[in-house]
């Protein structure tokens, strides 16, 4: 928690970082001072030493001197030695004894007085003459007689005075011949009482060694007539040296650790001062200096890291408060107090920054409200739309229920809201069905308007219109009118006979209807004329068929044949074709249905990009009217078969109860075309054929006819002359065909590839209804 | 047989022909034949009478038979006469006007009532067209 704050971990690392450079500065530094240090050490131990030696020397050469003159004044004036010893004494605390000793001979004093100074003070006489041991003999006499100018006798154990004494030997001449000497003794005891008193450093010592190596003085007196260790010794052989560390000190005071020795020749003797210096001792203060500098340093760090500390929280402090206001911002509320920035430094910045952010952020979210605001209403809109649209399109699902001759599936499904396909379906009068299947340009709201208008036209035209091509042509030139948009729809439109199955159609550039049925799936090819709404002069071609039972015709859009997958494929005709040939139902519900969700897993995952209609006929060729079938023939054109024909309808419509006057009306229109046929329609052929098929229905009998001979429409066959006596003219032609159009109560023609067609409806209103009070519309 | 005629020659200006069935495009033909042997035979000026009571039918060919009865015997300033056309006959000879309605009778008291006034104006003044 404590390291989540930049002002923490910042201090941390700036005493972490400090406190490494101090220690290896500090250490760096240490490493330096403490050789000067001890060179300074080295220097000021030296000269103690020095110092220390000289005021030996002055002692001992004290003692020389008295003991030189001494030997001059008992040379010259041989009377009176034992006084000026005695005053000698007396000077000289220093000395513990004096002798004069003379070579035993003629012309030498008898007495060699040696006058000593008791423990308490005290002076005693005695003479060395008298001695149990004869001095003439001893070394210490030869060797003192060979000093004329005096020199230290090595060290001895005084017997008569219990102590380490050591002596200074001058010899006394007489007439330049040696003739005695002049001994002053001084005790060991007062050597190291001297060294005692020199001011020594804390935990040093002294010492004082011979020329033999042997310590003739030590603070220590333990270690007094013990040769120094080897080290020591080697360093003082070689002369150069005046001082040496010695690892290990022979001095038990010094407690096994490293010591310097330095060590200075005492003037006069063969002696040799030496000063002991602990190790430790000469870096004790540097090193306590470097552990106070150290401490001090630390101190200040940690200070420096606790300003940094409160520094930069104070800085940051606002940096903390737009982070929790962030947060605010993040959960939407944007109306807060900022901090005022104190300086215009990063953090005054950004905090202005912030301010104007947090404002631009509620204008923007504002602005944003009131999009989404718009765009729900645009939705909304979009929505009635879509449902203002759907009503302009007919049902889905159309079976005809006055005589259930075909059944129609229509599925439109736009790319958005609204498309501009459209597909739209009704009763142009009791027999023809009329049908169209379009798609306007572009998509989305333009679309959909031209849609509406283009739909909501051929309704109001269609009834006017006498087939489809005539209907395109009359849309053509409404939908030409004001189109400064160049907005246009392709429309194939058909009408269906639904007696008879007779579909004329006409296509303005629009995809070519598939006929599916048990022998397969095909393209109806038909020309088309230019797409409604560019070319006002532009004719539509008609095309006629005649559904066969079973068939199933598809009308659809380029949405189908146009829809991609993922891959920028094309569903393309192919496989429109193959789908619609794998189809397991005819029906035109299934197919319609089958062939959407083909292209959906077609183009799952790539989306719906135009808008798509499928619409799908089914021509059952069901009961005319509800009605039995009665007759279903085919014939050669021959009069008798004709009349044999005519004799079986006569008997077949007398079966049924049909009314004489109607039999006959039928009989007469049938024998007129069917005549004509026979003797008009063979266009050179022998062996034509005339079908017939007759149904009874309620209210009517159908009657259809195809002839495979050359083409004739009884409907525009002149009305003939009728003066009122058909004996006013030579030969009335056409009496028939007038007969025809009058007796049939409907008759419609047409002609494709089979041949003519014609389909007949006689009323008979006198047959008996049963139920006709259950249905009072019929 | 669809189609029997039957030849009475009640006077020599009147003969009456009885025509029974239908007259169609199948029987029209031997109606056609028949009476080139009855017209011929009759003297000018006479009257042929249709007694149309037993015809059940006729078509277009038949009209036209008829037609060729009615210019054959206005040539020869005679005149034709339907009588008792049945509703169905008489309904194909009304949609193509086929003949003038005062030379179509209903019964045989309104031809002879017909006939007689025909007589009149033959005896009282010069026979005029058959308007």
């Amino acid at each position: 928690m404590f390291l989540r704050s930049i002002a923490s971990r910042l201090s941390l690392w700036v005493l972490a970082g400090s406190v490494l450079v101090l220690t290896v500065a500090g250490g760096l530094l240490f490493y330096r001072v403490s050789e000067q240090i001890l060179e300074k050490a080295h220097g000021e131990a030296t000269a103690l030493a020095n110092e220390a030696g000289n005021r030996i020397e002055q002692r001992l050469a004290r003692v020389a001197d008295t003991a030189q003159t001494l030997a001059v004044v008992v040379g010259t004036h041989p009377d009176g030695v034992d006084v000026t010893l005695r005053g000698a004494l007396a000077r000289n605390a220093d000395l513990s004894g004096l002798a004069v000793a003379y070579v035993p001979a003629a012309d030498n004093p008898p007495v060699s007085p040696f006058i000593s100074r008791q423990d308490d003070g005290s002076l005693s006489w005695r003479d060395l003459r008298k001695d149990d041991n004869a001095y003439w003999d001893k070394n210490w006499f030869l060797a003192g007689l060979s000093c004329s100018q005096g020199c230290w006798q090595r060290h001895f154990y005084s017997q008569s005075r219990k102590r380490e004494m050591i002596n200074y030997s001058v010899a006394i001449s007489t007439n330049g011949r040696p003739n005695g000497l002049i001994n002053a003794d001084v005790s060991l005891d007062w050597l190291s009482r001297m060294l005692k008193e020199l001011g020594k450093p804390e935990g040093a010592y002294a010492f004082v060694l011979d020329e033999s190596g042997a310590y003739l003085a030590h603070d220590n007196p333990a270690l007094v007539g013990k040769h120094g260790q080897a080290n020591l010794l080697q360093a003082l052989a070689s002369h150069q040296a005046s001082r040496v560390r010695l690892a290990v000190a022979q001095n038990p005071q010094a407690q096994g650790k490293p010591v310097w020795v330095y060590f200075v020749p005492v003037e006069g003797t063969h002696w040799r001062f030496g000063l002991a210096m602990p190790e430790s001792r000469i870096y004790a203060g540097v090193r306590q200096a470097f552990f106070q500098a150290l401490l001090l340093g630390f101190i200040s760090l940690l200070a420096l890291a606790v300003v940094t500390l409160a520094v930069t929280r104070r800085i940051l402090t606002p940096l903390g408060t737009l982070a929790s206001r962030a947060e605010q911002v993040a959960r939407g509320a944007l109306t807060f107090a900022l901090p005022t920035p104190r300086f215009p430094d990063e953090v005054g910045r950004l905090t202005q920054a912030f301010d104007r952010m947090r404002s631009e952020l509620a204008l923007h979210i504002a602005e944003l409200t009131r999009n989404a605001k718009e765009q729900q209403r645009l939705a909304s809109e979009l929505d009635i739309a879509h449902q203002i649209q759907t009503a302009l399109l007919p049902g889905e699902h159309y079976l005809d229920a006055h005589c259930e001759n075909f059944e129609l599936h229509a599925l439109l499904r736009p790319a958005r809201a609204v498309g501009g396909d459209l597909y739209s379906y009704f009763m142009l009068n009791e027999r023809r069905f009329c049908v169209m299947v379009g798609d306007v340009s572009d998509k989305g709201i333009p679309a959909a308007l031209f849609m509406a208008r283009t739909i909501t036209l051929a309704k109001a035209l269609a009834p006017r219109a006498r087939s489809p091509q005539h209907l395109l042509s009359m849309l053509n030139v409404e939908l030409c009118r004001n189109n400064d948009s160049c907005m246009f729809v392709s429309l194939l439109c058909g009408m269906l006979d639904t007696a008879s199955g007779e579909l004329v159609m006409a296509s303005a550039g629009h995809e070519p209807p598939l006929l599916c049925d048990a022998d397969g799936v095909r393209l109806i090819e038909l020309d088309t004329g230019a797409a409604l709404g560019l070319d006002d002069e532009a004719r539509y071609p008609p095309r006629t068929l005649r559904l066969r039972p079973g068939q199933t015709l598809l009308l659809y859009t380029d949405g189908i044949t146009e829809a991609t997958n993922t891959e920028q494929q094309f569903f393309g005709t192919e496989r429109l074709l193959a789908c619609m040939e794998h189809s397991s139902s005819r029906s035109a519900a299934d197919l319609a249905a089958g062939l959407l969700a083909e292209v959906d897993r077609f183009a799952e995952g790539a989306g719906q990009a135009d808008d798509i209609t499928v619409l799908a006929l089914n021509w059952h060729h069901a009961l005319v009217d509800g009605s039995s079938l009665m007759l279903d023939l085919t014939i050669h054109a021959s009069m008798d078969d004709v009349f044999d024909t005519l004799d079986r309808c006569d008997t077949s419509l007398r079966e049924r109860d049909v009314s004489p006057a109607v039999r006959d009306d039928i009989r007469l229109v049938l024998e007129e075309l069917m005549v004509n046929m026979v003797q008009h329609g063979h266009a050179g052929g022998a062996d034509r054929k005339i079908e017939l098929h007759m149904r009874l229905g309620d209210d009517a009998v159908s009657i259809e006819l195809h002839h495979d001979g050359q083409p004739f429409d009884p409907l525009q066959a002149p009305i003939p002359p009728l003066t009122g006596d058909l004996a006013d003219a030579e030969e009335v032609g056409g009496l028939g065909i007038h007969l025809v159009r009058a007796m049939a109560s409907e008759l419609s023609y047409s002609h494709d590839e089979h041949g003519n067609h014609l389909q007949l409806r006689f009323l008979h209103p006198a047959r008996p209804e049963p139920d006709h009070d259950l249905q009072p519309e019929r | 047989m669809t189609f029997s005629l039957n030849v009475e020659n009640e006077s020599p200006s009147r003969t009456i022909l009885h025509l029974h069935g239908r007259l169609d495009a199948q029987t029209f033909n031997d109606f056609d034949l028949a009476m080139l042997d009855v017209l011929p035979r009759l003297p000018e000026e006479s009257t042929v009478v249709l007694d149309l009571s037993e015809l059940e039918y006729i078509s277009s060919a038949g009209l036209r038979s008829i037609a060729k009865i009615r210019r054959t015997m206005r040539a020869r300033n005679g005149h034709t006469l339907l009588l008792n056309p049945r509703p169905q006959v008489r309904k194909v000879f009304d949609i193509v006007k086929a003949v003038p309605v005062n030379e179509v009778f209903a019964n045989a008291q309104e031809l002879d009532a017909y006939l007689d006034r025909m007589q009149r104006q033959i005896t009282g003044e010069e026979p005029t067209s058959d308007r």
